[in-house]
């Protein structure tokens, strides 16, 4: 491979997106061409800084609110429109209110926490976890303790919650540490360890919860996918909006990765 | 009735509302068009959402965004001049890490936001769909409508111009 094939490739080969001859032959290539190292650095470079330094955007509540209402509006008028017999029996005002109103109860509904048992009691779970990770992903609602150190994240639980959740360190399988959060589900106060890769934001939840041992269950909700299980007299919850894939990678890891620790 | 658009909207929208946000905050560079613009574009995607099969929700969902966005910059095009945001924005996440080195930091950033602001749209939107939502080439493809080799080659093009510019900066702190 010469310097010109090589310059084309590399950020291909930096965004992990080469077939595995490709990225051999631009690896090898690299491993003996100074200036395509030095090319090579300078993506990897620019990518960090432009990962680091770019602004994101919340969509605020507002719009979150306008959209509905709009959609509760349009919803009403096909319907007027499809079903001119059958008028619709709710006037539009109520409409803009319950829209209001769905945007004041996915506010609360993080601060209401109900008796609730059976399979509706996980579902219940698996709702407020999910609204969790959703809300850590609000501009500064992420880490409490930010840190890519696991021995400054695990030690800052302590007397905050009542375990010390695992903080394995899996920076070499690509999980970068991010930091620790305080967060609350089911009416207690859990640890939120946070990881990231690329773009997407693992966070694990955890807290002590008696009963046996439960192999790994996955759901999807809302875009997102969810892994859940016990070990040791603690639940635990993974969410994120990586692929179902690197999720469940991320967790056998994150198991490994704890036991390990343990020992 | 039932509300069956509100819940199609938390489960497919919501979770990319502000990935399509992001994005249209970059091409338009205003947040109250992109608040106007995503709200048409949410609209849109309900509308053509029997369209929509399996697949990869954010990407279909950013492709209208995208789109919209392009609609409505030309029906505005000369209305005003183009303004930078403000890297005000940055996210507190990012901020409460600032240690000593906090001014550095933020006239880095305020400068790495001015290079992207400025660079053309078609490699603007290209580098946001990577660095900001970790998307791979055949996502951006999908959003972006181009084949992956053109995205391949306007990624690296648009790296280049900003680790020159960055550079640049850099040496005249």
């Amino acid at each position: 491979m010469d310097c010109a094939a090589c310059l084309e490739l590399l950020d291909a080969d930096f965004d992990d997106e080469l077939t595995p001859d490709e990225r051999a032959d631009v690896r090898a290539h690299v491993a003996q061409c100074a200036d395509c190292a030095r090319a090579r650095d300078e993506i990897a470079a620019t990518s960090h800084a432009l990962r680091e330094g770019l602004a994101r955007y919340a969509a605020p509540d507002v719009l979150k609110a306008r959209i509905r209402g709009a959609l509760a509006e349009a919803e009403t008028d096909d319907a007027s429109e499809t079903r001119a017999s059958h008028p619709s029996v709710i006037p539009r005002h109520w409409l803009r209110l319950a829209a209001a109103g769905l945007v004041i109860a996915a506010a609360s509904s993080v601060t209401t926490f109900g008796v609730v048992r059976d399979r509706s009691a996980s579902r219940s779970v698996q709702d407020q976890v999910l609204a969790s990770h959703v809300r850590s992903l609000m501009p500064g609602h992420l880490t409490d303790v930010a840190s890519t150190n696991q021995h400054n994240v695990k030690p800052w639980f302590n007397g905050r919650v009542d375990l010390s959740p695992p903080v394995p360190g899996l920076d070499s399988a690509g999980f970068v540490l991010d930091g620790g959060r305080l967060d609350y589900v089911a009416g207690r106060a859990v640890a939120a360890v946070v990881y990231r890769r690329r773009q997407h934001v693992v966070n694990v939840f955890s807290w002590p919860e008696s009963g046996a041992d439960t192999r790994m269950s996955a759901v999807t909700a809302q875009g997102y996918h969810l892994v859940s299980w016990r070990s040791d007299g603690v639940a635990f919850w993974a969410v994120s909006d990586l692929n179902e894939g690197e999720l469940s990678q991320f967790v056998a890891l994150f198991q490994h990765g704890g036991a390990e620790a343990k020992r | 009735m039932a509300a069956p658009q509100a819940d199609r909207f938390d489960s497919v929208i919501l979770p990319h509302l502000d990935a399509a946000y992001t994005l249209a905050c970059y091409l338009l560079r205003d947040e109250h068009d992109a608040q106007d613009v995503v709200q048409d574009a949410s609209l849109r995607a309900f509308r053509y959402f029997d369209g929509f099969r399996d697949g990869d929700a954010r990407a279909w969902f950013l492709a209208i965004v995208r789109n919209c966005c392009l609609t409505w910059q030309r029906r505005h095009r000369n209305d005003r001049l183009t303004v930078p945001l403000a890297p005000e924005h940055a996210s507190a996440a990012q901020e409460s890490r600032e240690t000593d080195a906090r001014a550095i930091e933020a006239s880095e950033r305020a400068a790495i936001n001015r290079a992207v602001a400025e660079l053309p749209a078609e490699f603007r939107e290209i580098i946001i769909l990577r660095e900001v939502q970790g998307m791979s080439y055949a996502e951006i493809s999908t959003v972006v409508g181009v084949p992956i080799g053109t995205v391949m080659s306007r990624l690296s093009r648009a790296r280049k111009r900003l680790a020159s510019v960055l550079g640049a900066s850099q040496e005249a702190n």
